[in-house]
């Protein structure tokens, strides 16, 4: 419903308009001598509002900004994907590439999981930054970082490989740019049974599995332990 | 001979000063347009984007010149040059200075000192409007169509109490000259006021400068362009050094406005109180006059600027509204009030 219109009774002064329109020139006064004084301070940086981008990069981004990709490494230098394919999995864009390797003997201090991606390629071309490859992972091996300068001069450039995420990793650690690890979603314990027919029961259990698999691997866990 | 040597260094020194000022001036109404919204402006060509004009014309001159297949071709050509050309002769009976003596020569700062300066503006001023209404008849768009008819009824409205509130000014000081108006505005009235127009006259400063808004196009007036409602009006169909025409032509009005603001009612080259005039010599009493009006022609010019990026665009009904009921009873009632005080007074 429309919001009725109240009519407003205008004092004279209000109507003669001329007041009023100095009352707003001493508005834009303001604003523009604010801004003049601020134009003569040193430093690409002046007007507060603006970042004069190229020279001016001190913007702060957020730390959970969606950014280029990368594949991190845990604590003793190991890869942590473990080439499960979900991220290709759920990517809306469907551009990454994954190629399954399994480890060898020997290699344990090369790859954290049993299974390794002998490949992995992010198309940035097709990538929509939704994030959703990150918040899917089980060992949060990709992660979206700050980069947000893309621009590239080849197709080929734009397409991310294994090599190239590890560097971008590489890059973010050195400059203490990591993304902070993911919160963890607190488990609730689960309410008590109540009886019902069994097919019934083990349908809600599996349908609540899966729903939490998406967004807490170790819920996943949990339940999966109170089934058993 | 000398003579005219003297008048063609004035012809043409005037005809660049203004055009310079109208070329500055777009560079001043975008930055200051940017620091009042709060972000810096055009700042990349040369020291504070000083040259953004230079790469402005550069690119409008090297645009490609099209007339639109539908276009009335004479009528579209015409547009442009029926606006500019008087844009750009109106200011030839406006001063800019005193008088400045050289070699023995008195020469006055002002191309002409006509005695029937108003009408030669008021003349000028409307003919301004058919290069308007001609481009936007002869673009053949709606848009532009609309653009011209508004122009053509605003215009045509604001004239009158333009002209009536200039009537109240000659009541005032017995005369047409611009240049024997700015000369009697010397001194103080009733002993503590400069002797300027605006004390004489502040009604029909109000009345002068809101219609004077009004025939140029310029916010809160600016129906005939409207960019966010007929896409920049009588306008849109042109392009390259046509419209560059149409711009300047709209920045040489502002100086021109500012400048007969400036003569009439803010006392042209004096200043307050002082007489500059008594100690200076000859030749550096005009350059500090020149300067002293153009300062003050400057200031308008930024006022142009600061109520564009403050007021709205009014509705069409409510400037026509504001021109024949506001206006003109007010100006009318200006000179009832004038006519009564000098014949009572003298």
């Amino acid at each position: 419903m429309a919001k009725p219109v109240v009519k407003k009774e205008y004092t004279l002064s209000e109507r003669i308009y001329l007041w009023e329109i100095l009352k707003g020139m001493k508005l834009t006064w303001g604003h523009f001598w604010f801004n003049f004084k601020a134009c003569w301070r040193p430093g690409p940086h002046t007007i507060p509002t603006c970042w004069q981008y190229p020279e001016d990069r001190t913007r702060e981004i957020s730390p959970i900004f969606r950014g280029e990709h990368m594949l991190q490494k845990d604590d003793k230098g190991r890869e942590m994907c473990i080439a499960c394919g979900m991220c290709a999995k759920i990517c809306p864009a469907k551009c990454i590439t994954i190629k399954k390797a399994k480890r060898k003997e020997g290699e344990e201090d090369k790859y954290a999981g049993k299974t390794y991606p002998a490949a992995f390629e992010v198309d940035l071309l097709r990538c929509i930054f939704c994030g959703f490859c990150q918040d899917v992972c089980p060992k949060e091996a990709i992660v979206l970082g700050q980069e947000y300068e893309f621009a590239r001069y080849t197709k080929e450039e734009c397409l991310l490989d294994k090599r190239k995420l590890l560097l971008n990793y590489r890059r973010a650690k050195e400059e203490g740019k990591l993304r902070p690890p993911r919160k963890r979603v607190p488990v609730v314990p689960a309410p008590p049974k109540p009886e019902k027919a069994e097919g019934a029961e083990a349908k809600e259990g599996k349908a609540a599995a899966v729903g939490k698999a998406k967004k807490k691997p170790v819920a996943k866990k949990k339940v999966a332990e109170k089934e058993e | 001979m000398d003579d005219w040597l003297i008048a063609i260094i004035k012809v043409v020194g005037i005809w660049v000063w203004v055009l310079l000022i109208a070329v500055v001036m777009t560079w001043v109404e975008r930055r200051g347009a940017a620091l009042i919204q709060d972000r810096p402006g055009p700042n990349r060509a040369g020291p504070f984007g000083l040259f953004q004009p230079l790469a402005d014309g550069i690119k409008l001159f090297t645009k490609e010149e099209i007339i639109p297949t539908n276009a009335q071709k004479l009528l579209y050509i015409m547009g442009p040059l029926l606006f500019s050309l008087p844009a750009f002769s109106a200011y030839a009976v406006v001063p800019f200075g005193d008088k400045i003596i050289l070699g023995g020569k008195e020469i006055i700062l002002q191309v002409s000192d006509v005695n029937v300066g108003f009408l030669y503006i008021l003349a000028i001023g409307s003919m301004g409007v058919y290069g308007v209404i001609l481009g936007g008849w002869g673009s053949n768009n709606k848009y532009s169509i609309l653009g011209g008819l508004r122009s053509t009824a605003q215009m045509v409205s604001y004239e009158v109490p333009l002209g009536l509130a200039l009537l109240g000014i000659v009541f005032v000081y017995g005369t047409f000259s611009l240049r024997d108006i700015s000369l009697a505005q010397q001194g103080t009235f009733l002993g503590f006021l400069p002797n300027w127009g605006i004390f004489k006259q502040p009604l029909g400063f109000i009345l002068f400068i809101v219609a004077a808004y009004a025939e140029a196009n310029r916010v809160p007036f600016d129906l005939p362009e409207a960019e966010s409602e007929i896409v920049s009006g009588y306008h849109t169909e042109y392009g390259s050094m046509r419209l560059g025409l149409y711009l300047f032509g709209e920045y040489v009005n502002l100086v021109t406005i500012s400048g007969i603001i400036v003569a009439l009612y803010f006392g042209s080259w004096h200043m307050p109180y002082i007489d500059l005039g008594a100690y200076l010599g000859p030749i550096s009493w005009g350059i500090v006059s020149f300067c002293i009006f153009f300062l003050k022609v400057s200031f308008f010019l930024w006022m142009f600027v600061w109520v564009r990026w403050t007021l709205p665009r009014f509705r069409y009904d409510q400037v026509m509204g504001l021109g024949w009921r506001g206006l003109i009873p007010l100006a009318l009632f200006n000179i009832f009030i004038t006519a009564l005080f000098i014949q009572l007074t003298v």
